[in-house]
């Protein structure tokens, strides 16, 4: 034989390079096979992203949908929060018959009296322990005036305890005393919203407003009203208000006395109502419900007409609570059964990856891939699939929500937990649909895999 | 000069002889299919040695047992009865893991259809024995490198396969066969796909690997090619019909 043959086999442009064939985690190998993934990915581009639509959708969707009930949530309990979570608010309402009888009747208006009286009030006092204060409002509907300036709006007479109670702060000056309560004292405190419609340029500290004939002192403004105008505007009105001004509730009384009249389409309707709206509020907030209930069957002995209202805002918050829980229970479901869909899609595409690529696995195999090699590739290659589609869920996920608020005004909150776990969810989709046709992969035959067509 | 070596007697005299060490060897291999209640053997009872440098043609009709012979001496498939020994390692008990280490790391591949992955550049074909060997980044990429050089490709390592001719493309084929320096490197039909042009190139590149003392089996229809092989398996029928040594 040549002497050649008796050479090294090694022979001069090579290297000796050892290869690590160390066990476990391999960052290179791991790196590798992902470039390749996502080579293989890329040369299908509108397959790949039509698969992941799903994926894409389910995500934009759990994000999106928490986002808005999130806010929702956010929205109604801080609303509640501001009526105060130890208070029962109590309101009159004109009873619907007497309502229709009123319309349908002949002869000169008469005065429709209904809901709460002071006499409720006191017996509510009397007959339920741990009720630490009640504030009783009347509310009327008035022109109030500055010079040639006015506004309609809802006159509240009211405790000097009612800004307390509703968590309701002064902005500037200060809310009327006692001693101007007891002396039915001509002054008043504008919300914000009232100030600037009656002043819009000076100070109205000091001034004076003018309801009907007589003149009021202004000695404060509250702040902007913001969430907390939930159960206002009880003067008979359908009109929302757009907000109110507060004078002494003996002023009230005796300024306007109890009878109100409007002009309606059918002539004049008068109704006398004593009290409009009552605030009960209760020591701590353990007994708030069952005292409500408590009210409710009081008041339901003393009144023969469903003249009345009671909301307590820790039940309407519970309430709040439960159906935001319960949205989120839908948008969860929804979420889940497009992640599945997107899911089986995924599956299917990679599926059909797998028997393209029958060829590819078995020269892979030839070349010295083992089974866990191939099963690796194409889990890898699903959970990028999954994990992109995923990617671009959070961008829109987080992108709806954003566009929502600012166009529909609503409040939207997109907690950070939200898309992390959208993601993940995906990704986890991706492996676990990946799973079997990766599998499948693995198990096919290198000599049929190299045959394959 | 002819030098016969019956498949039976390929002992421990002839490799003495020779100076030769036995890179791969078949013990009374027997393959046989089973499909439902049917039953075919394809394979009954082959015995040959292959050693270091040799450069070995196999042929016969189709349905001789070629491809299933070339199947279990790439370690794709296992025979029913008998041994393979590749270097001094028992192949035919070997689990599936064990099997594709080996195959990516003693064994060559050549196929008839060249068989690169159509995603991948020439350099990263080159590299994929590589990768499963878990050689680093750099030591592939330079490997690699060189040995595209050495099949004329150096100016082409970023071409994708299907911007090459079949000739090339076949190159490309050879340097990822060689990537891991195998104990044995096999071709099956290297130059069926190809003109006679590109053909030639192709063998002339696997005289120069015999020169450099590679190991080479090759299943070939062509009795020209078979004319430069140094060996010639003849395969009848499942069994070895002829094994003629010659001279180069």
């Amino acid at each position: 034989m040549t002497d050649a043959t008796l050479n090294s086999p090694k022979t001069g442009s090579r290297p000796n390079r050892s290869p690590n064939l160390a066990k476990g985690f391999n960052f290179v190998r791991f790196k590798k096979i992902t470039e390749v993934g996502i080579k293989s990915i890329y040369s299908h581009g509108l397959r790949s992203l039509l698969t992941v639509l799903g994926i894409v959708i389910g995500v934009a969707a759990v994000i999106a949908m928490l986002a808005v009930s999130e806010g929702a949530s956010y929205e109604a309990q801080q609303q509640f929060r501001d009526l105060g979570a130890s208070n029962i608010l109590v309101k009159s309402v004109k009873p619907a018959e007497v309502e229709e009888s009123s319309r349908s009747g002949f002869g000169p208006p008469q005065a429709i009296v209904y809901g709460l009286t002071t006499a409720d009030i006191t017996t509510i006092r009397n007959s339920i322990p741990g009720i630490s204060n009640v504030i009783a409002s009347r509310i009327v509907k008035k022109n109030v005036w500055n010079g040639g300036l006015n506004i309609n709006t809802d006159v509240v007479g009211t405790s000097v305890d009612y800004p307390v109670s509703r968590n309701y702060n002064l902005k500037a000056g200060r809310f009327f005393s006692e001693s101007e309560m007891r002396d039915h004292g001509n002054v008043v405190v504008l919300s914000d919203e009232v100030a600037q419609a009656l002043f819009p340029i000076d100070n109205p500290l000091g001034k004076t407003i003018r309801i009907d004939s007589d003149y009021y002192n202004i000695v404060g403004i509250m702040e902007s009203e913001g969430f907390s105008n939930l159960g206002q505007n009880q003067a008979g009105s359908s009109n929302s208000a757009p907000s109110r001004i507060f004078i002494p509730f003996t002023s009230s009384k005796s300024r306007f006395g109890e009878t109100t009249t409007r002009q309606t389409a059918g002539g004049v309707e008068s109704e006398t109502v004593e009290l409009h709206e009552a605030i009960i509020q209760v020591e701590g907030q353990d007994g708030v419900i069952e005292v409500g209930e408590i009210i409710d069957q009081i008041l339901q002995r003393r009144h023969k007409d469903i003249d009345y209202e009671i909301e307590v805002p820790l039940a309407l918050l519970r309430q709040a609570e439960e159906s935001a829980l319960r949205d989120q229970i839908v948008a969860g479901a929804i979420a889940g059964i497009s992640l599945l869909v997107g899911g089986i899609g995924i599956m299917n595409i990679m599926l059909a990856s797998v028997t393209e690529r029958t060829r590819e696995i078995g020269i892979r195999r030839a070349l010295g891939a083992k089974r866990k090699d191939i099963i690796m590739q194409f889990l890898i290659e699903a959970v990028i699939l999954s994990g992109v589609g995923g990617l671009i869920g959070v961008v829109l996920g987080i992108a709806i929500p954003f566009i929502i608020s600012v166009f529909w005004g609503m409040t939207t909150i997109v907690t950070p937990l939200a898309p992390i776990l959208a993601f993940s969810i995906s990704a986890l989709i991706g492996m676990i649909f990946g799973i079997y046709p990766s599998i499948r992969a693995a198990d096919m035959d290198p000599v049929e895999a190299l045959r394959h067509e | 000069m002819l030098e016969t070596v019956s498949s039976e007697n390929a002992d421990s005299d002839v490799i003495a002889i020779r100076g030769q060490d036995i890179v791969a060897s078949l013990d009374d291999i027997r393959k046989t299919y089973y499909m439902g209640a049917l039953s075919v053997e394809v394979l009954h009872g082959i015995s040959l040695d292959f050693y270091q440098g040799d450069y070995i043609s196999i042929m016969g009709p189709s349905g001789c047992g070629k491809s299933t012979l070339m199947n279990i001496l790439g370690c794709l498939d296992q025979p029913t009865e008998g041994r393979y020994f590749l270097g001094d390692q028992d192949t035919s008990k070997m689990e599936d893991d064990e099997l594709s280490s080996i195959r990516g790391a003693r064994l060559g591949f050549i196929f008839q259809s060249y068989n690169l992955i159509q995603q991948l550049n020439v350099l990263e074909n080159i590299e994929m024995p590589l990768f499963y060997q878990g050689y680093s980044e750099a030591d592939s990429h330079e490997i690699a490198m060189g040995l595209a050089a050495r099949v004329g490709l150096d100016d082409r390592v970023d071409h994708k396969p299907f911007e090459l001719s079949g000739g090339q493309q076949q190159r490309v084929a050879i340097a990822r066969a060689l990537a891991v320096d195998p104990l044995i490197i096999l071709a099956d039909e290297p130059t069926g796909n190809l003109d006679s042009k590109s053909g030639a190139e192709i063998l002339n590149l696997f005289d120069e690997l015999h020169d450099q003392g590679k190991t080479l089996i090759m299943v070939t229809h062509s009795d020209e090619m078979a004319e430069r092989s140094q060996r010639l398996v003849r395969l009848r029928d499942g069994l070895v019909e002829s094994d003629d040594r010659r001279n180069a």
